[in-house]
């Protein structure tokens, strides 16, 4: 007896049809797993064999094959479980496999035959689908993900006597099975925070604000206890939801790294991503003997946040560096090149100094050297592309005191739409979606200046105001706070303002 | 052999009228080997040039001679010293440009002679301050605030255009600001290091070292090559006040090397004067103590000029008036002095919202933030948006009122 059923393996973001041949033949009895396999797929025999027992099903005394192909490629994951467990059960009762020619199988079993969740399920389904795949049988906690995947039908089963029953029907009773996608969606995430809880702070939540809009890298310098991680928090809300599309991409990265726990459905929210600075580089931008996403492709899509960034290891930072210029991390292995999405927004905050009171002299005795040492572990060229450095300034008791008249995050969020708006017909036709992703050439192509306004950053930067290197980020700067005043024509006060989100840099480059 | 019969008198007796450059010359090498034994310091080396003519004599005198001097320990230190090559180091030293000056050679500062354990030697690239100038040590904090910057600068620059020669450290600070702003104004400023004179420490005041050894010199205690350390600086202070008439702090916390600097100038006996500051200012705590302990205070430049000229100038003043007979040349007009120190900024030319948001600044800084905060208090501002506020900021910036360090404001002159 003959059977080949169909499952699916990930390599990087990427998916492959993957065929499950098994083999029931007369001879010596044994069972062998070939096809490239790795160690845990090796284990499958083993899981496979007892799940089935234990489920009343016992394997014939007969030599049993099983090849997973295309045997080149070396498979990785415990996802062939199911599809290997199917393959036998077609074999021993005799089922029409071409039945099963259109579905793809994927799971991992335990030894009493449940069928538990496996990474990578939402890529698997995209990919597939284009492989003319159109149903996939998986673990039921894998549900959640797949079930907006367009054009996918999608079965959740959660034990093996389930297997058995769905294999042995009709297919009108297996239509059935397939999973409504009008079902209710349990949502997920903590409350909402938002921004007119921050006391105080005009000038970051403004500087914040120009970011969120422009999709500019951004950083905060100020005391402890000013509020950076509390703003940084609340950035994502100032984005606009994620589009369908967006929520697959990110889902993708997650359901690869096992993060759609219990049933989640997809990524709905903007990813926040914040590591602590211990963090080591293949945990930030991905990395291992078979490589996974780090937090930079985690963070897709979404804010990068690095709390205390001139206590993150050089080398960690000086990984931030390519990503951030080609919007994805590429890994090369010897079995080839992995690549993983990292298009986020850099948020970081730092202490001005060690103390963290620079420019309180009354708090602060930093010398000198200390605070040109400190600051001097953020590199030129990382700061080369975080567009604002703004300050948080400390926070007094009187800040406390005054009512929450602060703006609420909708209310700012509305104002960042309209500018992006402004910015997706800009840019229609190329390459780039917002301000923040233009360099050198682009910006003067995309933001020119009046004469008037030309004149004025030139005396701005004779006046020592503004450093030469600066002015690219100055005018695309300004061009995002005229898209949020909604003018046409970049003025000379939003260059004014653009130049002061620009000012902190001075200190590091002196 | 036959040189050391010409040299009849102690060279301690000597002066320069009476002998020929050329010896003094001859003895260079001699005594910069003196001032580099292992074991003879500063007074040694004294006593030893009380009882041996010249350090030429010490170079040839055998260990029974030297062990009437001193103790065996060092005397036996002597005589190994006497193989080393004698003429060598000393020529290497002048390559680098670097003079040698010992205690009794006419080229030694008088100020320093007259301190107590004056130093057996200074390394000297460019010059020694000028005795018959006159010379003031400004000292203070090195992470001093705005207002000590623009205290020292604006003091710095006074003086230097009155003649005066600045002395200071160096260091970051006040000591560095205030030794810039005196070559900005044109005047003479002397640095007195920590370490070698030929290196700059801190190592990012290079330009700033260059600039001092052009426009008067660098001087230190430590033979070249010496790297800095804490321990090097306190006497270093010491030579910093002793080579002035007076000492003026600008800002100086409570324990601050500064005060090291004040206790060696009481005891030299030179005037100290201190720029008071806000008592709720720690960065002024130990100006403010200094001056309840009954320093002079320093209030400006015109002013701190005029008590001088009365007491610390008064009598060179004289002196000099006999020896010129002509006094006006001699005395500066003091109340001449265009200072810019009282006189207000021209802010006429200003919006209404200009000036008032100049009000709002300080010489501490102030954040964004805050001034935000008040100016919504204030009725002739409520009315502007953070961006118009950042907008007229760099104006006020551009035109010279207004400082801007990373987000934060503050005065630049006193408005």
């Amino acid at each position: 007896m003959f059977s080949v059923i169909f499952s699916g393996g990930i390599r990087g973001m990427e998916a492959y049809l993957v065929r499950v041949e098994v083999d029931l033949s007369r001879g010596l009895p044994g069972f062998e797993l070939v096809g490239s396999v790795s160690g845990e797929v090796k284990e499958a025999k083993e899981r496979v064999q007892i799940a089935l027992k234990n489920a009343g099903v016992s394997l014939p005394v007969a030599r049993i094959t099983v090849n997973l192909s295309p045997a080149n490629i070396k498979k990785e994951g415990t996802g062939y479980d199911l599809p290997i467990a199917t393959g036998l059960i077609i074999c021993m009762e005799n089922i029409e496999a071409a039945q099963f020619a259109m579905t793809a199988f994927l799971g991992e079993l335990t030894l009493n035959g449940e069928i538990k969740r496996v990474n990578g399920v939402l890529p698997a389904a995209l990919a597939l689908k284009k492989q003319g795949i159109e149903r996939m049988v998986i673990p039921k906690e894998n549900v959640g993900e797949c079930r907006k995947v367009p054009g996918m039908e999608i079965v959740g089963l959660e034990h093996i006597t389930e297997l058995i029953t769905y294999l042995k029907a009709t297919e009108e009773e297996r239509k059935l099975r397939v999973v409504q996608k009008e079902e209710n969606v349990t949502a997920h995430g903590k409350a909402d925070v938002d921004f007119s809880e921050v006391c105080g702070q005009e000038t970051a939540k403004r500087a914040a604000e120009v970011a969120a809009a422009g999709f500019h890298h951004i950083m905060f310098a100020g005391p402890p206890g000013a509020g950076k991680t509390m703003i940084a928090e609340r950035i994502p809300g100032l984005l606009p939801p994620l589009t369908q599309k967006e929520k697959l991409e990110v889902s993708s990265i997650y359901s690869i790294v096992g993060k759609l726990q219990n049933g989640q459905e997809l990524v709905d929210r903007r990813p926040f991503i914040a590591p602590h600075h211990t963090i080591s580089p293949q945990a930030l931008a991905g990395g291992g003997r078979i490589p996974r996403p780090g937090l930079l492709s985690l963070a897709h899509r979404g804010i990068l946040f690095l709390d205390e960034m001139p206590e993150f290891s050089s080398d960690v930072l000086e990984v931030l560096r390519q990503p951030m210029e080609a919007k994805k991390v590429q890994i090369a292995r010897s079995q080839g090149i992995y690549t993983y999405p990292a298009d986020f927004m850099l948020v970081c905050a730092m202490n001005p100094c060690p103390c963290g009171y620079y420019p309180d002299k009354n708090k602060c005795n930093c010398s000198e050297t200390d605070i040109r040492r400190y600051l001097g572990r953020i590199s030129g060229p990382i700061l080369d592309r975080i567009d604002i450095v703004t300050e948080a300034s400390p926070v007094t008791i009187q800040d406390f005191h005054q009512k929450h008249t602060g703006e609420t995050t909708g209310t700012i969020r509305k104002r960042v739409m309209a500018a992006r708006k402004l910015q997706k017909i800009r840019y229609q036709g190329t390459s780039y979606h917002f301000n923040g992703e233009l360099s050198g050439r682009e910006v003067e192509k995309f933001c020119p200046l009046g004469s008037k306004e030309q004149k004025f950053l030139e005396q701005v930067a004779e006046n020592g105001q503004m450093s030469a290197r600066a002015y690219h980020k100055v005018v695309k700067l300004a061009r995002t706070i005229a898209d949020l005043a909604g003018e046409e024509v970049i003025g000379t006060n939003h260059l004014a303002e653009a130049v002061c989100y620009n000012s902190g840099r001075k200190r590091f480059w002196n | 052999m036959a040189n050391k019969k010409e040299i009849n008198s102690s060279i301690l007796q000597m002066n320069a009228s009476d002998t020929q450059t050329g010896e003094w010359d001859n003895l260079q090498p001699y005594a910069y080997w003196l001032g580099n034994i292992n074991g003879v310091g500063r007074a040694t080396a004294k006593k030893l040039l009380e009882v041996f003519a010249s350090p030429m004599e010490v170079y040839s005198a055998g260990e029974k001679a030297l062990s009437q001097v001193v103790n065996s320990t060092v005397a036996e230190a002597i005589i190994e010293a006497q193989k080393q090559e004698i003429r060598a180091p000393h020529e290497a030293l002048l390559e680098k440009n670097i003079r040698f000056i010992p205690f009794y050679h006419p080229d030694y500062s008088k100020r320093l002679q007259d301190i107590p354990d004056a130093p057996y030697a200074l390394y000297v690239k460019g010059e020694l301050p000028a005795d018959d100038k006159r010379s003031v040590a400004i000292v203070g904090a090195r992470n001093c605030s705005a207002y000590g910057r623009y205290v020292a600068e604006t003091f710095a620059k006074e003086l230097a255009r009155q003649d005066i020669q600045i002395v200071s450290g160096l260091a970051a600070g006040v000591d560095g600001l205030a030794q810039n702003a005196a070559i900005e104004a044109g005047g003479q400023t002397y640095g007195v290091l920590g370490c070698g004179v030929d290196i700059c420490y801190p190592a990012y005041h290079k330009p700033l070292y260059e600039k001092v050894i052009e426009s008067g010199g660098m001087i230190s205690t430590y033979p070249p090559g010496r790297q800095p350390q804490p321990v090097l600086f306190p006497p270093r202070n010491r030579i910093i006040s002793g080579l002035s008439d007076v000492v003026l702090v600008v800002e100086a916390r409570k324990k601050s090397g500064t005060l090291i600097t004040v206790d060696m100038a009481l005891e030299q006996g030179r005037e100290v004067y201190v720029v008071p500051g806000r008592i709720t200012d720690r960065l002024s705590d130990g100006c403010n103590n200094l001056l309840r302990q009954g320093a002079g205070a320093a209030l400006s430049p015109e002013q701190f000029m005029q008590e001088l000229e009365e007491t610390v100038w008064r009598e060179e003043g004289e002196k000099t008036r006999t020896d010129k007979t002509s006094a006006s040349q001699k005395n500066p007009n003091i109340s001449n002095i265009k200072s810019s120190f009282n006189a207000k900024l021209q802010t006429s030319n200003l919006l209404p919202q200009e000036k008032a948001l100049l009000a709002l600044l300080d010489f501490y800084p102030i954040s964004l933030d805050q001034i935000y905060m008040t100016a919504q208090t204030t009725p002739i501002l409520c009315e502007l948006t953070l961006s118009q506020m950042m907008e007229m900021l760099l104006m006020l910036s551009m035109q010279g009122f207004v400082n801007n360090e990373g987000g934060y404001y503050m005065l630049k002159k006193p408005v």
